[in-house]
């Protein structure tokens, strides 16, 4: 068996923890330990390493938005998932470019939240309707390019069918459709601020064969170094 | 329609108003000033017959022009065309002229000015510039050719001054009130733009305020039945009961101060309706929508009744900004397929059913 993934809420609202503990408790395989629970972010800073592998962060803490202390979270090796109930995507947009792994609106709690938390410890993107919405609102001019497919895909998800029905309507696999939407959440890993949160969910993305290191645009120098050095090539080829 | 089309025809009736005003100015100077000359000179032409073929001639131009101005401004060769033929009529007149009296009895050069005004009055002035200066330069070359002297080049300047003058300031004059009418229509029309914002506002700000008072009438009485016992989170009713408020309430936060398009604003009442049967309805937008027609949001509004009518406890609406229209979704435990409306207006309308969910989408697409 797996080992649990350990997990920590940052959350103002004393009933809003109980709630997530809750949902954290009725999983029928226990996959998910929560190991700390606090009312804002002093009590996981200077610590030698990380006390969880995932945060479920509430962007809203004391009535202030913590969106930008997202980047020093990550920087100490910890993976976010963001709680919020915000779902401006103006303000997703901005918490996933900030390093955080998933995007949960307060009512997808109920059905996204532990899954979201499984698959940031793993690396592994988890699209939410929220964030796939804030995908398909995203104007600004440095947006990664979605195929016609993954834009398809997503719109589906954000329009509230489950994926089994995404893939019959539109003629493919429950399994290709999460493709088509992790690729189009690994693509946004590979835009913006980096952070290592970001390197390593592209990293696992690539590794699950979800996307092509030539799909993504600060991947295209490498593999154009790789072919003018050879021996700078990525390590196993 | 939309509040576009009178501020434009305003402008476009003003323009026309002034083309009339040219017409009815060339026509009267070719008929009163260029015919009342040619009248009174009779006896000095050497061919009154030749001199009427040519008043004729620029006056059928003169009709022909006036038709084309007032169908719209006339294609660079319709125009040209007829300007040409007043220039050679005009020098054709001036040089049948008798040698010694030319400037004093031709009647033709100020008529084929305002020939050239009223063919070229909406293209660019330059060309205007030049049909005025090759005229003029015409008859400047037909006096030469009699003979020119100090007081015929003074007459020659003089008449110059004056006709050319006057149809300069006619054109310009005509130029100024086109500009003048287009920014009259611009202003109504923002102004309509902001009235028609500030309407729509005050209808949410209204809708926003009903519901929070409805708020007070539902929620509280649940929160307070929850707090005192009396209500069981156990029981599936008040689960129901407490997933209605729930989404009523994340639908007046979500609401904001934005003005919403009408098309959301129509679902949204056709989502109050629903509501109060106990439908939970969950509102959501992705992207900037365009402003759909009348007739399609009908067809969409339709589509959402009827989905919303088959729902039985709960419905996601969803309007998505997609190339070249909008996807506006829905989807339902209607438990079947439901009897939409048929599609048109631009709007295709199709549906999935899986499970008893019900998914549906009405596509408006402009093109």
């Amino acid at each position: 068996m797996e080992q649990q993934v350990t997990v920590a809420i940052i959350e103002d609202h004393p009933v809003v923890t109980e709630g997530v503990a809750s949902w954290i408790r009725s999983d029928p395989d226990q996959r998910v330990r929560l190991v700390q629970t606090a009312r804002d972010l002093s009590g996981l800073r200077g610590l030698p390493r990380p006390s969880a592998d995932v945060v479920i962060l509430d962007l809203e803490l004391a009535g202030e938005l913590v969106t930008a202390q997202i980047p020093d979270l990550v920087a100490a090796g910890y993976r976010v998932v963001a709680f919020s109930g915000h779902t401006d995507p103006l303000i997703v947009m901005e918490t996933l470019d900030n390093g955080a792994h998933a995007y949960v609106s307060k009512d997808e709690g109920a059905d996204h939240l532990v899954e979201a938390v499984l698959a940031a410890a793993a690396d592994r993107p988890y699209v939410t309707r929220s964030q796939a919405r804030a995908i398909l609102a995203d104007q600004r001019p440095a947006r990664p390019e979605l195929s016609q497919q993954e834009r398809q895909a997503l719109l589906l998800w954000f329009q509230g069918m489950s994926k089994a029905s995404v893939g019959r309507r539109m003629s493919i696999s429950e399994n290709t459709v999460r493709q088509y939407i992790s690729r189009a959440r690994a693509k946004y890993a590979a835009t913006g601020r980096t952070a290592p949160s970001k390197d390593a969910l592209l990293a696992r993305a690539i590794e699950d064969g979800v996307i092509k290191p030539g799909e993504i645009m600060p991947y295209q120098s490498f593999a154009r170094a790789a072919t003018d050095h050879p021996n700078l090539g990525a390590p196993g080829q | 329609m939309t509040a576009v089309q009178p501020t434009a025809m305003m402008s476009g009736r003003y323009q026309r108003a002034f083309t009339i005003a040219v017409v009815v100015l060339v026509a009267g100077w070719h008929l009163v000033g260029g015919g009342g000359q040619l009248l009174d000179y009779r006896s000095a032409y050497s061919s009154v017959p030749f001199q009427g073929a040519m008043w004729l001639i620029m006056a059928l131009a003169i009709a022909a022009g006036s038709v084309l101005v007032l169908r719209g401004t006339p294609g660079w060769r319709s125009a040209w065309a007829l300007a040409l033929i007043a220039l050679v009529a005009s020098t054709a007149a001036a040089a049948a002229s008798p040698a010694g009296q030319m400037l004093a009895v031709n009647w033709s050069w100020g008529s084929a000015g305002w020939i050239g005004v009223l063919v070229l009055l909406r293209r660019r002035f330059a060309e205007l510039a030049w049909f005025l200066a090759a005229e003029a330069a015409a008859i400047l070359t037909v006096q030469v050719w009699d003979g020119l002297d100090r007081i015929d080049l003074a007459a020659f300047l003089a008449l110059l001054a004056w006709s050319t003058g006057a149809q300069v300031a006619v054109a310009a004059g005509v130029r100024a009130l086109d500009a003048a009418a287009g920014q009259a229509a611009a202003a109504a029309r923002s102004e309509d733009a902001a009235r028609e914002r500030a309407a729509t506002a005050e209808i949410i700000r209204v809708a926003r305020h009903a519901r929070w008072l409805a708020l007070q009438e539902s929620a509280v009485p649940l929160v307070a039945e929850l707090a005192a016992g009396t209500a069981d989170p156990g029981d599936p009713g008040v689960r129901i009961r407490c997933a209605i408020q729930a989404a009523r309430l994340r639908r007046l936060l979500a609401e904001g101060d934005d003005v919403l398009g009408s098309l959301v604003h129509e679902l949204h009442a056709s989502a109050d309706v629903a509501e109060r049967r106990g439908v939970a309805i969950e509102i959501e937008t992705a992207g900037p929508l365009p402003s759909v027609p009348g007739p399609a949001r009908r067809v969409i509004t339709d589509a959402a009744i009827a989905i919303l009518t088959a729902a039985r406890s709960r419905a996601r609406i969803t309007l998505a900004a997609v190339a070249a229209g909008i996807a506006v979704s829905f989807v339902a435990d209607t438990g079947t397929v439901v009897v939409l409306p048929a599609a048109g207006d631009g709007v295709a309308i199709e549906q999935q059913e899986d499970d008893g969910m019900l998914w549906a989408e009405a596509r408006w697409n402009s093109r």
